[in-house]
């Protein structure tokens, strides 16, 4: 009954939040050079990207757009790799200069003592690390042998700065699924506060390959995983939002699924392009940054992302649950969007004999 | 840039779902959100006998890994964790290259910060001491 009267509070707070669509976090993709060619890789980055890094003064116009910036309003700098950037540290001086707050996505790979300290002192305020696994599995993924040693490094450092809102995440695949358990007694032993836990989308490099994928079965385990975890209170151990998962929403995230792109949550991309995630499929694309006023932009269009009533199609066309999920996250409409890419909620029901 | 604080009706709705963490939220692919619990640290350092400007002095967050330099014009700036105190430390490194001046530490407290809409904001005015 409680659960019933949640849900449906939630939904009213979610349909709130829709109408008001306020901007309260802006991915930058500054580059999409990398110095790692992971298994995973959504964004197929390469050491030699075909696009230059975005000059910081383009990022700056469009970001000089934003009328009152939301209180806590932050920029997050993802690429590729941003550490790859000489001119990060100047990057994060004008985002702060301007009342904003940043932050930054990192594989970890070039993260030392040196940039740590320069990252700070020029306000860096939130850092996501990627891990995947203990040596051996995150060095497979990350396609590196001395990915991990590096990672741990960056780890290490992160973990002891009580500024930083720091966490770390992982991209369960069928390699690292089984030593979850040593990963997160290994994150607690390092210092590590916040975990959040991802599977891969069928998209980039991993498409083509079966050991990305976790089947039913090992998917349920991870939310068994999770739900475990949570209970146990050493680390705070969360499933992200990419998708909704039914009965165990409440067990998994501190919050409903509520997939934002779009809704409060914009990008700019390396090529100008104005979006939501970097992840979701560039044929939503907006408008760009070099044509077109960003924040105009975000105002007044979007509303595909707004409105997603033409997600109820496919699989999700009959679903019941689909007035809590709206058609899972944004990430999973590719191609034609005739059907969502995957469905969470389906593989567990499916893992359960539902 | 104006910041405009929350909508009330957004934080009551939010709040009748029985969660205040409705509020707090992170993109899959992207970080945790920042509270900005910093503060921005600027200031000047000069030597004492002459008012000159001292390049090359390490100002560091006592039992802290962080630190900057003053620049050619003595000037330093950079975001520290916001706490009730914090002692800043300002150390002659570089020897005697240009003269020798006597460390110095000072606190800043949280009842310091000037509130601008950009952040919390200190500035310091440091004499150091030739040795």
């Amino acid at each position: 009954m409680i659960r019933l009267l949640k849900q449906t509070l939630f939904r009213e707070f979610r349909k709130f939040e829709t109408k008001q669509h306020e901007l309260n976090y802006l991915f930058w993709e500054c580059t999409t050079r990398c110095n790692l060619n992971c298994r995973h890789c959504g964004s197929d980055c390469s050491k030699d990207s075909m696009h230059k890094d975005m000059p910081l003064d383009d990022f700056l116009k469009a970001l000089d757009t934003i009328e009152s910036p939301a209180e806590n309003f932050t920029v997050v700098l993802t690429g590729g790799e941003p550490l790859l950037r000489k001119d990060i540290e100047t990057c994060g001086r004008e985002i702060r200069k301007r009342g904003m707050r940043w932050s930054m996505v990192s594989n970890g790979y070039l993260y030392n003592e040196t940039n740590h300290n320069s990252l700070l002192n020029a306000g860096l305020g939130a850092l996501t690390i990627s891990i995947d696994g203990l040596e051996s599995s995150h060095n497979w993924l990350r396609n590196n042998d001395k990915s991990f040693e590096r990672v741990d490094i960056a780890i290490g450092l992160a973990a002891s700065s009580s500024r930083l809102n720091f966490d770390v995440v992982t991209c369960v695949n069928k390699h690292n699924f089984q030593e979850l358990e040593d990963l997160r007694k290994y994150l607690i032993m390092k210092g590590v506060k916040a975990w959040r836990l991802f599977t891969i989308i069928p998209i980039g490099r991993a498409k083509e390959d079966e050991e990305m994928f976790l089947t039913e079965n090992q998917f349920k385990g991870l939310m068994d995983f999770i739900s475990e975890s949570r209970l146990k209170n050493d680390i705070d151990v969360k499933f992200s939002c990419e998708g909704y998962v039914g009965r165990y929403e409440s067990k998994v995230r501190d919050s409903n699924f509520f997939c934002r792109a779009g809704i409060n949550i914009g990008s700019i991309l390396i090529d100008g392009s104005i979006s939501a995630c970097p992840n979701i499929d560039r044929t939503f694309v907006q408008g760009n940054i070099y044509t077109d006023n960003f924040f105009s932009v975000w105002q007044t269009k979007f509303n595909i992302f707004r409105d997603r009533s033409w997600t109820k199609t496919g699989k999700c066309a009959e679903c019941k649950e689909y007035k809590n999920c709206q058609g899972n996250g944004f990430h999973y409409w590719h191609g034609e969007k005739k059907n969502v890419l995957v469905c969470h909620n389906e593989q567990l029901k499916k893992a359960t004999n539902q | 840039m104006k910041i405009k604080t929350k909508d009330w009706k957004r934080k009551i709705i939010g709040g009748l779902c029985l969660t205040s963490i409705a509020f707090v939220f992170q993109a899959c692919y992207g970080t945790p959100q920042d509270f900005g619990n910093d503060l921005l640290v600027e200031g000047l350092v000069k030597s004492k006998k002459t008012g000159l400007p001292i390049k090359g002095i390490k100002v560091s967050v006592a039992d802290k890994v962080q630190y900057t330099n003053t620049n050619e014009n003595g000037e330093f700036s950079f975001y520290i964790e916001k706490l009730q105190n914090t002692k800043i430390r300002f150390t002659d490194t570089d020897s005697t290259q240009n003269y020798l001046f006597s460390n110095k530490d000072t606190l800043v407290t949280i009842k310091e910060p000037l509130q601008t809409s950009k952040g919390a904001k200190v500035y310091l005015n440091i004499e150091l001491e030739n040795k």
